[in-house]
C-alpha cells in the first residue's frame, strides 16, 4: 500500500444554533461528527452521500475553508494544524487545489482565461509574465484547449469548456491532491464523460490525488479507488470501490445503490424489487439515538436505537452497522 | 390497447430574437396513452421544455411563437382554441410539474390554500367541498396527516414534501395528461426512490398519461414505458423503453447511453461524444448530428435524414438504419 497523502482524523464540525439579542446558543448542528479518512498519492477517494450528508462540509475542511470543531489533518504525515500560516502558505495550500461544481459562478466573468488561470501563479509564485503565459498556455493544452482561447472570457464558453478552465486554474502550481467537489454534476451527459475521461488522464499524467464529493454512484464507480459512504455527518462505510460495489456491507448503502441501479420495466416485475427507502433524512441538529441511520433503516431492531455501532473491519473495509457479523 | 390521450403532430416551435430565428422545437411528433408514461430525453438546450411549454401554450411571448404542427388532446387541436378556451384546459385537463418547488410554490400561502385555488378555479366547487378536494389530492400523493399539513408553508417542508405538494396540486383537478419537466432531479436518490414509486402508484389509480422530461437515463428505466431521444429540436429516436436500452439504433442514442457510467459494472474507459450540440440559429443542413456522428457519409451532410419505422412502436431517423 501506498502511503498516505492526506489523512483526516475525527474531524468534527459543529456549528452553533443561535436564538434572540443576544445570540444565545441553543443548540448545535453536527454538521461532520468524527470523519476519518485518507487519501492515497494517486488515488481518488470519494465521499458520497445525499444532501446533508457532510461531505461539502469535510472538503472544506481540507481545504482550511473552515475551523474544525475538533479533528487532526495530516499531509504526508505532518500535523497541519501545527504550521504556522507561513508554512501553511507555503507547503500545504499550494499543494491542495479545489475544483468547484458549478463553472458559471466558480470564475470572475470579468477575466480573462489567461488571468483566470494565471492567478494562482500570480499570488503564490515569482515567476514573470512570460512565464506565466507560457504556464497558462501548457496548462489550456492539457485540459484540451487552444491557446488563443487565452484571450476569452468566461461567457464565450460552454459549461464543459468552463470546467476545463476550473480544472485546469486548480493544475496551475502543479498541486499533490485536487478536491474536486460534484466536478460534473452541472455539466450535461454527453459532456460529463469528457470532464470524467480527462480527470482521469490527468491523474495517470500527474500522479495526482483526487478527493471526490459526488451524490451519483455510478460517477463514483467510475472515478473511485476508494470510497466512504457519508450518512447524517458520519461515514457508516469505507472501502476500495470494487468491493463495495459489489457487495456492500452497510444497509444504506445498499439502498442507494438499489436507488442508482438502471432498472428497466419488465424487471421489477421480474422480482428484482428495488430497496425504497421511507422518511427523510432527520436533522442533524438532533441526531437519532444509537445508529444514526435507524429511523430509516428496513433491518433496524430495538437496539439499533440504543447502541451507537462500532466499527467493523473486514480488511480494507469497514462499516458501521450492529448487524453486520 | 388504451386510448391515445394526447397527439403532438409535426411541432414547431422558434424564438425570434435580434439575432435571429432559433429553432428551439423542430417538427417533433409523439403521442401518450392513458396510463402511459412518455419519456423526452435529451441534453440541455435540446428542445424538451419547450415540446412541454408549447403543447401548454405558456411559451414566453412574443418571442416564442408556434409555427406549425398539431397538439390533439380529445380530439381537439389545443392550437386552434381561443386563449380563454386554453385556460380551461390547463390544469383541469393537462397540468404540469415543474423541477423546483421552491420556486414553483407560492412562500406566502400555505399549501392547502394553494392546492384550493387549482380546485376552485378549476372545478368550480362550493366552499365546503373545496377542502375534501385539497384532502384527497393530497391523500393520493401519500402526504402523511395531510388535514395537519393544510396549514404548513413551503418552507416548512422538505425538498421531497414539498414536491409532491406541487403533484398534488396537478393531480387535484383529475387530469387526462400530466407533464412533469424534470421533477427528480432537484431530489436526493433515496428520495427520488420514493417519488418515482410514488408516480407510479398515482398513475395506476388515475390513469393519467404522463410526459416525462429527463435527462437522466436511470431515471427513464424506471418511470417510463416508451422514450423519445431529442437532439437539436427534433426527435432522432423513438421506442419502447426496454428496446432503446438493449437495442438502440440511432448513433446518438448509442453513444449517449455509452457515455453514462454505469453501476452494475466497471467500466475502464467512458465513450465520450465529442464537440458540442449545434446552435439552433444555424442549423446544418442535413443530420443534425452529422458533425459529432462517428458512422456519418456525405448523405449525412447533406439532406436530412426521412424517419423510419425498425420495429414495434420503434422510429428512427438516420440514414444508417434501415
Amino acid at each position: 500500500m501506498t502511503e498516505a497523502l492526506l489523512e483526516a482524523r475525527d474531524l468534527t464540525k459543529y456549528y452553533p444554533v443561535t436564538k434572540g439579542l443576544l445570540q444565545r446558543t441553543i443548540g448545535w448542528v453536527r454538521a461532520i461528527d468524527g470523519v476519518s479518512f485518507s487519501v492515497e498519492q494517486g488515488k481518488t477517494l470519494s465521499l458520497v452521500g445525499e444532501s446533508g450528508a457532510g461531505k461539502t462540509t469535510t472538503a472544506r475542511a481540507v481545504l482550511l475553508l473552515e475551523k474544525l470543531t475538533s479533528g487532526l489533518l495530516f499531509f504526508e504525515g505532518k500535523d497541519i494544524y501545527q504550521f504556522s500560516p507561513s508554512q501553511l502558505k507555503a507547503l500545504y495550500r499550494p499543494r491542495v487545489q479545489a475544483v468547484q461544481q458549478n463553472p458559471w459562478s466558480s470564475m470572475n466573468p470579468r477575466m480573462r482565461v489567461r488571468d483566470i488561470v494565471g492567478e494562482p501563479l500570480a499570488v503564490n509564485t515569482k515567476q514573470t509574465k512570460k512565464q506565466i503565459r507560457d504556464r497558462v498556455e501548457q496548462l489550456l493544452a492539457q485540459v484540451g484547449l487552444r491557446p488563443d482561447h487565452a484571450e476569452s472570457y468566461p461567457h464565450e464558453f460552454s459549461g464543459g469548456q468552463r470546467q476545463r478552465i476550473a480544472v485546469a486554474r486548480a493544475l496551475a502550481l502543479n498541486p499533490s491532491l485536487v478536491v474536486l467537489d460534484e466536478p460534473v454534476s452541472a455539466l450535461d451527459v454527453s459532456i460529463r464523460a469528457q470532464i470524467m475521461n480527462l480527470l482521469k488522464d490527468l491523474q495517470v499524467q500527474n500522479n495526482l490525488s483526487y478527493l471526490v464529493i459526488a451524490h451519483n454512484l455510478a460517477t463514483v464507480r467510475y472515478m473511485a479507488h476508494t470510497v466512504a459512504i457519508m450518512y447524517l455527518g458520519q461515514i457508516v462505510e469505507y472501502g476500495q470501490a470494487e468491493e463495495l460495489f459489489q457487495q456492500p456491507l452497510h444497509p444504506y448503502t445498499r439502498a442507494l445503490i438499489s436507488a442508482s441501479l438502471l432498472i428497466l420495466p419488465e424487471d421489477e416485475e421480474k422480482g428484482k424489487q428495488q430497496i425504497i427507502l421511507t422518511g427523510e433524512m432527520p436533522s442533524p441538529l438532533n441526531p437519532p439515538s444509537g445508529c444514526r441511520f435507524h429511523t430509516r433503516c428496513a433491518e433496524a431492531q430495538e437496539e439499533c436505537s440504543k447502541v451507537i455501532p462500532e466499527i467493523k473491519v473486514i480488511g480494507t473495509h469497514w462499516v458501521k452497522c450492529l448487524h453486520y457479523n | 390497447m388504451s386510448e391515445i390521450v394526447l397527439r403532438v403532430e409535426n411541432l414547431r416551435t422558434s424564438f425570434f430574437t435580434r439575432r435571429g430565428e432559433v429553432k428551439a422545437v423542430d417538427g417533433v411528433s409523439f403521442y401518450v396513452r392513458e396510463s402511459e408514461t412518455f419519456g423526452l430525453v435529451g441534453e440541455s438546450a435540446c428542445g424538451k421544455s419547450v415540446t412541454a411549454l408549447s403543447i401548454l401554450r405558456l411559451l414566453p411571448e412574443p418571442a416564442g411563437r408556434i409555427i406549425g404542427g398539431k397538439v390533439i388532446l380529445e380530439g381537439i387541436n389545443l392550437l386552434d382554441i381561443s386563449k380563454k378556451a386554453m385556460r380551461a384546459f390547463r390544469g383541469k385537463k393537462v397540468s404540469m410539474i415543474l423541477q423546483d418547488p421552491m420556486t414553483s410554490l407560492n412562500p406566502v400561502y400555505t399549501i392547502g390554500d394553494q392546492i384550493a385555488e387549482s380546485v376552485r378555479l378549476h372545478q368550480g366547487l362550493p366552499d365546503n367541498m373545496v377542502q375534501p378536494e385539497v384532502i384527497s389530492a393530497l391523500r393520493l400523493l401519500r402526504i402523511p396527516a395531510p388535514e395537519m399539513r393544510l396549514r404548513d408553508y413551503p418552507f416548512q417542508l422538505s425538498g421531497g414534501m414539498r414536491q409532491r405538494v406541487v403533484g398534488a396540486i396537478a393531480m387535484s383537478c383529475h387530469p387526462r395528461l400530466l407533464i412533469a419537466d424534470e421533477p427528480t432531479t432537484a431530489l436526493d436518490a433515496t428520495i427520488q426512490a420514493q417519488y418515482i414509486a410514488l408516480f407510479q402508484e398515482v398513475q395506476k389509480k388515475t390513469q393519467v398519461a404522463i410526459i416525462f422530461i429527463t435527462h437522466d437515463f436511470g431515471v427513464v428505466g424506471k418511470m417510463c414505458h416508451r422514450v423519445g431521444v431529442m437532439y437539436a429540436g427534433k426527435i432522432v429516436e423513438t421506442a419502447p423503453t426496454r428496446v432503446l436500452f438493449q437495442a438502440p439504433r440511432h448513433p446518438y442514442t448509442i453513444a449517449l447511453i455509452n457515455s453514462v457510467p454505469r453501476l452494475d459494472r466497471k467500466d475502464e474507459r467512458l465513450y465520450s461524444i465529442e464537440g458540442q450540440p449545434p446552435s439552433l440559429m444555424n442549423l446544418p443542413p442535413g443530420c443534425r448530428f452529422f458533425p459529432r456522428c462517428s458512422v456519418s457519409e456525405t448523405v449525412c451532410r447533406e439532406q436530412e435524414p426521412p424517419e423510419v419505422k425498425v420495429g414495434d412502436e420503434h422510429l428512427v431517423s438516420c440514414w444508417k438504419v434501415k
